[in-house]
């Protein structure tokens, strides 16, 4: 056992006597780097000796240089390994390595250097490294053993041996450094820009076996300074290396980086793409189906610790669709368990609602609803064609790890066909949901500094920013706070991005300083001012997306809300489509808003022009859907009897009946302070 | 519009092709972008010769329009000629090679695509555009390819798409190129795209922005008002859209309009569709526009001369 403490500190001292006793001309062939770890962290070309003292000096004497130096030093008097050892390579070989890392064909770099006590425990790294994509570099005694193990080395096997003692591996970090220089735009010398490159992009680990000697143990461990962690599957005690069991070493490893493999094709017996996503299976097409009211079903996705998800895991509890009778309906619970370093409980509601998408890609299946409302079906064809349980979930799987590559590093998908086993997850289901609704409900516009823009529409309506807040949701009504956040994290150069509130100008119509720089500058300079609680001076633009439109009607003091669905007149004389035609396209038009339906029961409804009590009109359809929640919104406020007081096309589709209507039911919004 | 003092960005400047003093082996370099307003009016100052006009040729004629191949005749097959041809006949300032063998299913010869750079590469002394893979699945090896042929000559490598870049960006930083990153006719993902490129590393002043260009009758004025529009941001500041532009539109000369016009005027027909895309695009600022008919390089050109002559003072001549 070495104590990594100890070793490092004797291998420094002996790195340093080597440097004062070191002598003659250092250089390696074909680069224009020089000794490229000496020259990206100094900018000192090490031609000889006194040159690499110099270098070792200004480093700070960085055991990297030394062992750079000394390495050299040593290929200078002994010559270079024989083939199959690569020793320095080349430039041009790092160009087209360095290539194929920005081009995404290797994932990252790994080092395994030392002596493996088993050669098959070795092999399977190796092996596991290459599957992975990965880019491997060999250096000392674990060459011949994987060699002996039948592994084949060379650059065409993504295997790369660099030299038959772990001196070698200082290459490694030469490698690092010459395609920081190369691709990163780091300049010799710029040791903080070549630390930070190597950190933030060279995505590198080393797996350490037993037996380095302590220069070679003390050269490892300062590639911990540019960021590359250093794993170890026994042989060391008492420094920073990572103890992983030798299995582990590599999922590891690509952990810390954040590597991580890309899944391509679903290997189920059907067709998948967004393709399909539109498509239905109708009840004669069918083959089973789940939920719909005919039999109990729901869907939940959970975030799990990191060790409680296995990747690809897909459960089946209860019988298969082979064994279903056709035609009926079966109870079924989807179960999703994720985890990832960058993922978050918050996300799961909105990670939740692709699963709806994700099964329609499937050729041969349908869902509609969300939570305990889904509604699944699976089609005959496909069945015939072996389409089993177990494929619809390979199908959510592979999409959440497609799909999410950053956020998520694990899922595992449980599917329950078990009547009673269904009904008790329920039961543990419903409680996620309460929690979570009792989560969105209480979260306020004043509890963040942050509000998401949405840009999606300006492909049509080019000025058009939307401003999401967790109480004002885009006006599609199909982007909420959440999930603009959620989007901004998976795309941090997409559509959705952070709006720092800044400072408050009027809180009551909802006016902020970084909500109007933001305006201005996504607007390309048209809109300076949005006002995000009202509707009268400075509202939000309008795309052609917004699920309602939000009206001034002067001649009652009060507002009206029309929504898309409705085809009908309203008091203005106008449809929802004259309307729309007049103040979408990315314009802003006060005395008009498009707004989604969910912003009606927030709290900041129309907070400028007095609140929900200022609503007069809107269609029955709309009423209806909005139906208990609405309610218990006016409740909340104590104004239950409001829900009376506001006109429908039935009760007043004219002006002047709006009018008798409001005045004879005494709608608060007549004795209200002036809109206009 | 504003007035030229209000506009407080500048569109970045990017360098295309290396002479010997440079690394490489062009004749010519040319800077492109660096202006500080609209495209044509007296405070626009342009770092270089605004447009430059690129003809295009390919390594595989099949796809390439009749109308083209008629002209040129034997040419076609032969891009090294076809090039020399461009720089020393047709005058053009640079030469756009598609390696349209690319296209091909199954391309096994990517050691002769690599040779059909190199010899373009001796064939003209033209800073060059390269345009790559037809195919995915290919477009490292494509790509690498090129890059290493062209390196050192700073070409300009085509073509980058948001979910098709990489090859291209690593090519680009490991050969010393720039890139063009195209996006369909969208200023949002015309943005999104130079993101994803700066991010992985590739600087600004090496990108060039093809907002995708519609014929004639078939979508230009999409491609027109975002061109527009992409100025417009770039002069207001947004520095991830200052970049340069580049205006092609490949249909122009397979339009319906061209393939069934009578046989005596299918050609003054094709001519005049595709002048009618790259003018305007030059109009609307693109600092390079691409021609495939070898008699529009002189018919656009003298149209935008007109054009700056009128503006010196000069009344403008009719162009075209």
């Amino acid at each position: 056992m070495t104590d990594i403490r100890i070793a490092v500190q004797n291998g420094r001292e002996e790195l340093e006597r080597g440097m004062h006793t070191l002598s003659g001309a250092l250089q390696h062939p074909e680069t224009a780097y020089h000794l490229p770890i000496a020259f990206a962290l100094t900018g000192i070309a090490v031609h000889d000796a006194d040159g690499a003292r110099d270098a070792y000096a200004k480093a700070g004497s960085h055991p990297l240089v030394a062992a750079e130096c000394l390495r050299a030093a040593r290929i200078a008097g002994q010559g270079p390994d024989p083939p199959p050892y690569t020793g320095f390579v080349p430039d041009t070989v790092i160009r087209k390595l360095g290539y194929t890392l920005v081009d995404g064909s290797i994932l990252g770099l790994a080092l395994l250097t030392g002596t493996p006590d088993s050669p098959d425990a070795a092999a399977a790294i190796a092996r596991e490294l290459q599957e992975k994509y990965m880019l491997t570099f060999l250096a000392g005694p674990v060459v011949p053993i994987l060699q002996k193990a039948g592994v084949k080395v060379g650059l065409d096997y993504r295997l790369v041996p660099l030299g038959s003692t772990p001196d070698a591996g200082v290459h490694f970090a030469d490698i690092l450094a010459r395609v920081a220089m190369m691709f990163g735009g780091v300049s010799p010398g710029d040791a903080g820009r070549l630390v930070a490159y190597a950190k933030e992009r060279a995505r590198a680990f080393v797996v350490v076996f037993p037996g380095l000697a302590a220069t070679d143990v003390a050269a490892t461990d300062s590639l911990r300074d540019l960021g590359i962690p250093i794993l170890t599957a026994g042989g060391y005690e008492g420094g920073d290396w990572i103890a992983v069991s030798s299995g582990q070493a590599v999922t590891r490893g690509m952990e810390l980086r954040q590597i991580r493999v890309k899944v391509t094709a679903i290997p189920i017996p059907m067709a998948c793409s967004p393709a399909f996503e539109g498509k239905s299976i109708r009840k004669e097409e069918m083959h089973v189906e789940f939920g719909g009211g005919r039999s109990p079903a729901f869907e939940l996705l959970r975030m799990r610790p990191a060790g409680g998800v296995k990747d690809g895991l897909i459960r089946l509890i209860g019988p298969d669709a082979g064994e279903m009778k056709p035609g009926s309906a079966v109870p079924l619970g989807i179960l999703v368990e994720v985890a990832g370093a960058r993922m978050r409980k918050d996300f799961e509601p909105v990670l939740e609602r692709k699963i709806h998408n994700f099964v329609n890609y499937g050729e041969g299946t349908w869902h509609v609803a969300q939570r305990n409302l889904i509604w699944v079906r699976l089609a005959k064809d496909a069945v015939a064609k072996g389409l089993r349980m177990e494929h619809l979930g390979t199908l959510i799987q592979a999409k959440f790890r497609i799909d999410f590559p950053d956020l998520l590093d694990a899922v595992q998908v449980t599917l329950i066909t078990d009547r009673e086993k269904v009904l008790a997850a329920e039961k543990e289901a419903e409680a996620v949901y309460r929690e979570r609704d009792e989560r969105v409900m209480g979260m306020k516009d004043g509890d963040v500094d942050t509000f998401y823009s949405c840009i999606l529409c300006q492909t049509f309506a080019p000025n058009h920013v939307c401003v999401i807040t967790p109480q004002r949701p885009a006006l599609c009504g199909a982007i909420s706070w959440l999930d603009g956040k959620i989007a901004y994290e998976i795309a941090p150069a997409g559509a959705n991005q952070p709006v720092a509130k800044g400072r408050t100008i009027d809180a009551q119509r909802g006016e902020f300083e970084g909500v109007n720089e933001f305006v201005r500058k996504a607007s390309h300079g048209e809109v300076s001012r949005c006002a995000l609680y009202g509707i009268m001076e400075y509202p939000m633009t309008c795309c052609g997306c917004f699920e309602c439109v939000a009206a001034v009607l002067p001649e009652v003091n009060g507002i009206m809300v029309v929504n898309r669905e409705y085809a009908g007149d309203t008091p203005m004389g106008m449809t929802f489509s004259t309307l729309a035609g007049t103040i979408g396209g990315g314009a802003q038009t006060p005395g008009f808003a498009g707004i989604s339906k969910g912003y009606i029961l927030s709290e900041r409804f129309l907070q400028a022009e007095g609140g929900i009590g200022r609503l007069v009109w809107m269609p029955r359809i709309l009423k209806e859907e909005l139906g208990d929640r609405l309610n218990t919104r006016l409740t909340t406020l104590g104004i239950p009897e409001l829900l009376g007081k506001i006109a429908d096309e039935e009760t007043a589709p004219t002006l002047e009946q709006l009018i008798e209507f409001l005045t004879r039911r005494e709608h608060p919004a007549l004795s209200m302070s002036p809109l206009v | 519009m504003a007035e030229p003092s209000e506009w407080t960005g500048t569109i970045g400047r990017v360098v295309l092709g290396a002479t010997r003093g440079e690394g490489g082996t062009r004749s010519v370099q040319y800077c492109i972008g660096g202006s500080r307003d609209l495209p044509f009016l007296p405070d626009e100052v342009p770092c270089g010769k605004r447009p430059l006009i690129a003809f295009e040729i390919c390594d595989d004629p099949a796809l390439w329009p009749p109308v083209v191949r008629e002209q040129v005749g034997d040419l076609a097959g032969d891009p090294a000629a076809w090039a020399r041809e461009a720089e020393k006949a047709y005058g053009a300032d640079l030469v756009r090679l598609h390696l349209t063998s690319t296209h091909r299913r199954q391309v096994a010869d990517l050691e002769g695509v690599k040779r059909t750079v190199e010899s373009v590469l001796a064939a003209t002394t033209l800073p060059l555009i390269i345009e790559g893979s037809g195919d995915p699945a290919i477009d490292s090896d494509v790509f690498q390819r090129c890059g290493e042929a062209g390196a050192g000559e700073r070409l300009l490598l085509g073509t980058a798409e948001a979910d098709r870049y990489r090859s291209i960006a690593a090519a680009a930083l490991a050969y010393g190129h720039a890139v063009i990153a195209q996006s369909p006719i969208d200023i949002n993902l015309a943005k999104q795209l130079n993101i994803l490129l700066r991010e992985i590393g590739v600087p600004a002043d090496r990108i060039v922005i093809d907002p995708y260009t519609g014929a004639l009758g078939y979508g230009f004025e999409y491609s027109y008002s975002v061109m527009e529009r992409i100025r417009f941001a770039a002069l207001k500041g947004d520095a991830d859209l200052a970049m340069p532009v580049l205006s092609a539109a490949p249909d122009s000369l397979t339009v319906r309009e061209v393939r069934d016009a009578a046989p005596a005027e299918r050609q003054e027909r094709a001519l005049s569709w595709e002048f009618h895309a790259a003018f305007p695009a030059a109009v609307a600022g693109a600092d390079i526009v691409c021609v495939r008919h070898p008699l529009s390089v002189k018919r656009v050109r003298d149209a935008c001369s007109a054009l700056s002559a009128g503006l010196k003072g000069t009344p403008a001549q009719g162009g075209g």
